[in-house]
């Protein structure tokens, strides 16, 4: 634990101070955030409905920094210490893998949730955006989205032979989920062919929870999107401990 | 008898069929100071990571402390430090935050803050590593080797881009770390250095180990009277130069 403690401390210091997480996942959701809020205000999201365009929004805003963090931030930081040799490094002390991604893990879970603290008190400000559901459901289907991208970039990180490598299967995940799984463009709007496929997406999964749960919506088949997130979680988190790779 | 540190038995390894460890034997006692020598390419890194698993040897037995460095890495690691030929760091890490993220990782560790003084580099504590000349980066990754307070410490090159005065340092605290009783493995491209340091070393030439034991038997069984003389005999380097 001490151990831990220790090493978020130094590696978190060392993030920040790399300032691209703190673009990306801190200052990116709030821009868009108030862009969203000086174009839509407080209009409804559509003739009648109870809630306005921005609290159907706020789910999607707020995957974005965990869109930054699970899909950038993490793979290319843990394939770009293996590409400087810092995990050679590592090797040859008493380190284990787990604590290595643990701590890594974490930092981004942090940023994760400083960017969602810091949406909601702005939205509500400014916008009068309110919680028409259960904060706890929103909460628990914030966590499981968050931990379950956050485990696809630790498995690409762990596994990506490079930075190159990490950077390109990175962005190849980052734009389309970013854009298709209801982050930026809005689900509702697309075909329906369209909707079956980014619904593969675990993000899309996540975004339709979180709304429902923001929203006060009932979600038909709500096991469904709960289970590809556990699923995609514990294989990713599996695959990227089984064969994590120092070199 | 004193223990072993490290056995090495009939050591190989090869890369896309190129040899470059060829049946190395070697034996390093407890409390000595052992030199692996060679020009470059001779082999020299390549076993170091064998012993230390890093890399995987085609065979051989390999035993350090007693362990075997793949099956019980967490163990092991505990009790040896490692300062590799190009050390890395994170981009924007301070010296400080890089000792401190070192020490942590151990159970019992030496005081780094004094280990840096004694390097010469106490003044730097707060400077980024980047900024750090190279000879002070050299030294900052032995300290790092050291901060586990290791039984066996392995070094590679580890006075390369100092200058004199600074290898002197090095020199008199790796002497008192030996006194201590601690097992040193060194590479070095510094005779004077060898000598001044390594009960026993080991010429590398081509993988192949080409002489064994103390550096007053190196010069008496090549009839050199300096013991640089009698290393390029060895491992030949003489001839590359004068053809």
């Amino acid at each position: 634990m001490r151990t831990f403690t220790k090493l978020l401390k130094t590696e978190l210091k060392l993030n920040i101070r790399n300032m691209n997480m703190v673009i990306f996942a801190i200052i990116m959701p709030i821009v868009v955030l108030v862009v969203l809020g000086f174009i839509y205000q407080e209009k409804p999201a559509f003739e009648g409905a109870g809630y306005t365009f921005l609290e159907q929004s706020m789910s999607a805003v707020c995957t974005i920094s965990i869109c930054a963090c699970g899909l950038m931030g993490l793979p290319l930081v843990v394939s770009g210490y293996r590409e400087r040799k810092i995990l050679k490094r590592f090797r040859v002390t008493p380190i284990s893998p787990v604590m290595l991604l643990g701590v890594e893990f974490t930092i981004y879970v942090l940023y994760a949730f400083v960017s969602m603290v810091l949406l909601f008190p702005i939205a509500m400000l400014f916008w009068g955006v309110t919680l028409h559901g259960s904060w706890p459901a929103f909460i628990g289907s914030w966590l499981l989205t968050m931990v379950s991208t956050l485990s696809i970039g630790m498995m690409v990180g762990g596994i990506a032979k490079n930075e190159k490598m990490a950077s390109v299967i990175a962005s190849a995940l980052y734009f389309p989920m970013l854009i298709f799984s209801g982050a930026t463009l809005p689900f509702e709007v697309m075909p329906g062919v369209m909707q079956k496929i980014v619904s593969m997406f675990p993000l899309t999964q996540g975004i339709q929870l979180m709304k429902a749960a923001s929203l006060g919506q009932q979600v038909e088949h709500i096991w469904i999107p709960v289970v590809v997130m556990m699923a995609v979680t514990v294989i990713c988190t599996g695959v990227a401990i089984k064969c994590f790779k120092w070199e | 008898m004193r223990e072993e540190a490290i056995k090495v038995t009939d050591l190989r390894k090869s890369y896309h069929g190129k040899t470059v460890v060829d049946g190395l034997s070697l034996s390093v006692k407890t409390g000595m100071v052992f030199g692996l020598l060679g020009a470059n390419g001779a082999g020299k890194s390549t076993t170091i990571e064998c012993i230390l698993g890093t890399k995987q040897a085609d065979s051989g037995e390999v035993s350090v402390l007693g362990l075997h460095a793949k099956h019980d890495r967490r163990k092991l690691f505990q009790e040896v430090g490692v300062q590799f030929q190009e050390g890395d760091y994170q981009p924007e890490i301070k010296v400080f935050e890089l000792c401190e993220e070192i020490a942590c990782l151990y159970k019992k560790t030496a005081d780094w803050r004094q280990l840096c003084e004694c390097f010469g580099i106490g003044e730097k504590l707060k400077n980024a590593v980047k900024s750090l000349s190279g000879g002070e980066r050299q030294r900052l990754f032995i300290v790092l080797a050291l901060i586990p307070n290791p039984k066996l410490v392995f070094l590679d090159e580890l006075t390369t881009g100092l200058d004199a005065k600074a290898r002197r340092t090095v020199w008199k605290s790796l002497e008192d770390l030996k006194k201590q009783g601690m097992t040193i493995f060194l590479t070095s491209h510094f005779m004077d250095e060898v000598e001044a340091l390594c009960d026993e070393i080991c010429i590398l030439k081509k993988g192949k180990p080409v002489f064994y034991g103390t550096v007053e038997q190196a010069k008496s069984e090549s009839g050199c009277e300096k013991f640089e003389d009698a290393y390029l005999k060895f491992s030949d380097e003489e001839e590359g130069i004068g053809a």
